[in-house]
């Protein structure tokens, strides 16, 4: 993409004026997109995307310059620029480039590139037309196909110079169901770090047309949610999302180094219940959210944020390091070469626990069981967090009785880590795509089915 | 612009000899700068400088779809390939086709603008004192989340194989400030925004005294009680709201019977208070623009006259599914979408003050959050976590937090009771003054 002469040049450039650290991302990325809806496939769509980034630092100051031209004179151009932004600084040695390549071409059976785009529609297809034999409620389904090979190249002043390969494919159905007054909507979106092996291994377009129809009629039959504070059970897979939102973000060092965090300065502390052990785990191979290597280069990890309650990590990105005087755990990520890395989640979970599903529900007398959640958002300085539940039960005295729409959850962090009392026993992970300071990036979200003793639900 | 040109021209002649019957393309350039303040001295800093091309074409009548930000000797190739890929897979019953344009567009009215003439420095020493008037304001603030002064420039154009050759281009900044106050257990935190085209007119004194007044207000917020209350949504808190819900104005959301207001032009879909425009020439809008995305002339138009629905929002081919002319809405994103421009409820005549009085007791939202989750843009549900005040006697009381407010955005344009004066776009086209939206469900403790 770059070669280590003109990737020197540009880093001596940009460390010119004083900066102690510099770093160069270059990325080239090609990415399919196909659509179906109304029963016809609709746009297929193929991109390109392409660029460099440059990062400067002094000491925890950053420069960051980008564009998508990456001829030599523009990113030597781009160097420039970064370096006029610092003023004065111990500058930095250039060390000799070690250079490496950690993709792994093995990990991947088909290439998206090497496989036609009609292909991929059949699976459209399939969908669809299992989506809508479900039931003749169902009054629109649209279902998509993404995927890409993104191909990189990170290389700094300390000596790196290391190019991967990452490839991901997810599949996605919506469906509305609808009685002519009212619309309902359900959804599925499984994806991986695989290519277009996908549908041999892991995902059944079929499946995920059924499971979004059933949705929306399920929710189109059910009656407005409660309002108030009850006992809520939240299902595995992206039921996670609950501590992506109450917890994850608030651990990341873009808010603990800086002390915004609720969870600033208390490593060490009991900061949940001491049923919940939490893990942010960046190596788990074909998992939606893992890289060989993070966007600055650094080899991922797998790492446990909270064990049996007590608070054990952050997770930190290389600038945050230096403010935190800690060590980079591997989670420095962007969107595209258009972002300064930061840190950030991958794969992040609940570790399965030893309570028992059933009696989870039969103990927790009247309130909420939400089978299938939304995304969610939290503001890390006051630990304040939101997520929509997209599929939730009503339970009355222990008991199962009726499906509840439009209902949302809210809280604080550090109030809901501790009210969680159980956690049972089969973990199950979920795809998502979590947007923050370095853009949209895919995340695994996971749990066992966990019960939180009380918790805000609204609803109306 | 010469190269740029040159590569169109090459792109759309090589698109025609291998097949391609109309071909269009769309490129943009653009520029930014950004900078944050935090803790008193420059956090971070960012340059960019991008651009960005899509090809659209048909092959035997079908439209296919490529783009690119990559401008190397592989480039033409790839996107000509991949469009006749994607045409030969295009099933859809209604095609879009590529429009030679129309005779006249609309003249946009000229704003001033001295964004060319502020240079970095300017912009740092904006943003290290807005920061440092923040921490100065009361000791219950050490801290921000940063003071970001961000500037864009762009420029895009629209060509096509019919002869369509369309310019547009416009500048605009953005400055905010994120206080965090803390007094005792209590964490609030702020945020007050500007955005414009005059960023030497911007007052760090103004901006300042309004992040720090909003952050110290919510300073013990507490949740209220659940039950009904009655809801006057602030201007920025129902421009939330109505960006998340405004896609079901899109007769392409109807036609695909994701918005429930198929067939009900005509009809009274909202309370006779509101007046909804869609406004492409309005004077300064940040979605200004004499043409869109397929290159037909904008008009301004109201979609919502007292109460009844006048027209969804077109592109020429819902138009044409339609029986009607398009309303010039399309908007490119991949394929061709529909999307407002300047979109806003018509201003009524009473301020947010005088609202309150008129409410009398109830509560004033601030702020909604997570609106991509807890807002189901099929149903018109929503749940939404907010903050803001309790009112009584028609004043602002104690501030409220951690609490949802909960209803239909069908059935809360029903119950709208009155529409305010203070209409506020906050840096782009959808905007809103703040709205006494009748009754909502609030939950809280």
């Amino acid at each position: 993409m770059i070669q280590p002469a003109l990737a020197r040049d540009i880093l001596a450039r940009a460390t010119a004026t004083g900066g102690d650290f510099a770093e160069l991302f270059v990325e080239d990325r090609r990415s399919q997109s196909l659509s179906l809806k109304s029963n016809h496939m609709d746009t297929v769509s193929t991109g390109r995307r392409h660029g460099a980034g440059i990062r400067v630092f002094s000491g925890t100051q950053a420069i960051y310059v980008h564009t998508n031209d990456t001829s030599r004179e523009a990113l030597l151009d781009c160097a420039s620029k970064a370096a006029a932004a610092i003023t004065g600084g111990a500058g930095c040695e250039i060390l000799p480039f070690n250079e490496a390549d950690v993709s792994r071409p093995e990990e991947i059976i088909l290439l998206p590139t090497d496989v036609r785009a009609a292909r991929k529609a059949e699976k459209l297809r399939a969908a669809n037309a299992a989506a809508r034999a479900f039931s003749g409620e169902i009054v629109q389904v649209s279902a998509g196909f993404a995927d890409s090979v993104q191909d990189v190249l990170i290389c700094n002043t300390e000596g790196l110079f290391v190019t991967d390969r990452r490839v991901r494919s997810r599949f996605m159905v919506s469906t509305v169901a609808s009685d002519g007054k009212e619309n309902q909507s359900g959804s599925a979106g499984p994806g991986a770090s695989m290519g277009f092996e996908l549908f041999d291994q892991r995902v059944d377009p079929e499946e995920c047309g059924r499971f979004a129809a059933r949705q929306a009629v399920t929710m189109l039959h059910a009656e407005s949610c409660p309002s108030g504070v009850y006992p809520v059970v939240i299902d595995s897979g992206f039921g996670g999302v609950i501590f992506h939102e109450a917890c994850g973000h608030s651990l990341e060092a873009t808010s603990v180094a800086y002390g915004i965090s609720e969870f600033s300065n208390r490593l060490g502390e009991m900061i949940a219940s001491p049923c919940v052990t939490a893990i942010d785990d960046g190596t788990i191979q074909h998992a939606w959210g893992s890289t060989h290597i993070d966007d600055e280069g650094m080899p991922t990890t797998c790492l446990t944020l909270i064990e049996n309650g007590k608070l054990v990590n952050y997770m930190i990105d290389k600038l945050g390091g230096r403010r935190m005087n800690m060590a980079s755990t591997g989670s420095g990520r962007r969107e595209s070469y258009a972002w300064a890395p930061t840190s950030r989640m991958r794969n992040t979970y609940i570790a399965a626990g030893q309570d028992d599903e059933a009696e989870m529900i039969a103990t927790m007398g009247d309130g909420l069981y939400a089978k299938d959640m939304g995304g969610g958002s939290v503001n890390p300085a006051t630990g304040e967090f939101n997520f929509a539940v997209k599929e939730g039960y009503w339970v009355k005295d222990g008991k199962i009785s009726h499906p509840v729409r439009g209902a949302s959850l809210i809280g604080r962090g550090s109030d809901v880590l501790l009210k969680i009392d159980r956690v049972g026993r089969t973990m199950v992970q979920a795809q998502g795509m979590c947007g923050s300071l370095s853009g949209s990036i895919p995340v695994n979200v996971g749990q066992p089915m966990i019960r939180v003793s009380s918790l805000t639900v609204g609803g109306r | 612009m010469t190269a740029i040109n040159t590569f169109i021209d090459q792109l759309l002649d090589t698109a025609r000899r291998c097949g391609v019957e109309t071909a269009e393309v769309s490129y943009s350039e653009g520029e930014s700068f950004s900078v944050k303040a935090m803790s008193g001295r420059i956090d971070s800093y960012e340059v960019s400088s991008s651009s960005g091309l899509s090809l659209r074409g048909t092959v035997g009548g079908k439209m296919g779809y490529a783009t690119t930000s990559a401008f190397d000797s592989e480039a033409i190739g790839q996107l000509v390939e991949a469009v006749k890929e994607s045409a030969a897979l295009n099933e859809a019953e209604d095609q879009d086709e590529i429009y030679a344009g129309d005779e006249h567009y609309p003249q946009l009215e000229a704003v001033p603008n001295d964004l060319s003439e502020v240079g970095a420095e300017s912009k740092i020493q904006l943003a290290l004192s807005l920061e440092k008037q923040v921490l100065g304001a009361d000791p219950r603030i050490a801290k921000t989340e940063g003071a970001v002064v961000d500037t864009s420039s762009g420029t895009t154009i629209l060509r096509n194989s019919m002869g369509l050759n369309l310019q547009r281009s416009d500048s605009v900044y953005t400055t905010y400030v994120m206080p965090i106050a803390k007094d005792g257990s209590a964490t609030a935190t702020g945020f007050a925004l500007s955005c414009g085209r005059e960023l030497k007119k911007v007052s760090a004194d103004d901006l300042a005294g309004k992040a720090v007044q909003e952050v110290l207000s919510q300073l013990h917020a507490e949740p209220v009680l659940s039950g009904e209350y009655r809801v006057i949504l602030r201007y920025d808190a129902m421009q939330s709201l109505l960006a998340t819900f405004s896609g079901i104005f899109s007769a392409d959301n109807a036609q695909q019977h994701l918005s429930l207001l198929v067939g009900k032009e005509g009809e009274a879909i909202a309370s006779p208070a509101v007046t909804m425009m869609d406004d492409p020439l309005l004077k300064g809008g940040f979605a200004s623009s004499p043409f869109d995305d397929e290159g037909s002339a904008t008009r301004t138009k109201a979609v919502i006259d007292h109460g009844v629905l006048t027209t969804l929002l077109h592109n020429r081919r819902t138009a044409k599914k339609a029986g009607v002319v398009t309303t010039g809405n399309a908007r490119k994103a991949g394929s061709l979408l529909v999307a407002p421009t300047n979109f806003f409820f018509r201003p009524g005549e009473k301020d947010l003050a005088a609202m309150l009085k008129e409410m009398d007791h109830g509560l004033l939202i601030t702020d909604i959050s997570g609106t991509h989750a807890g807002a189901n843009p099929i149903s018109g549900d929503f749940s939404l976590l907010s903050k803001g005040f309790v009112v009584r006697g028609g004043e602002l009381c104690e501030p409220v937090e951690r609490i949802t407010i909960a209803g239909n955005f069908y059935q809360v344009l029903k119950s709208i009771l009155a529409v305010g004066s203070d209409l506020e776009f906050p840096g782009r086209g959808i905007g809103s003054p703040s709205v006494d939206v009748g009754t909502l469900s609030v939950s809280g403790k």
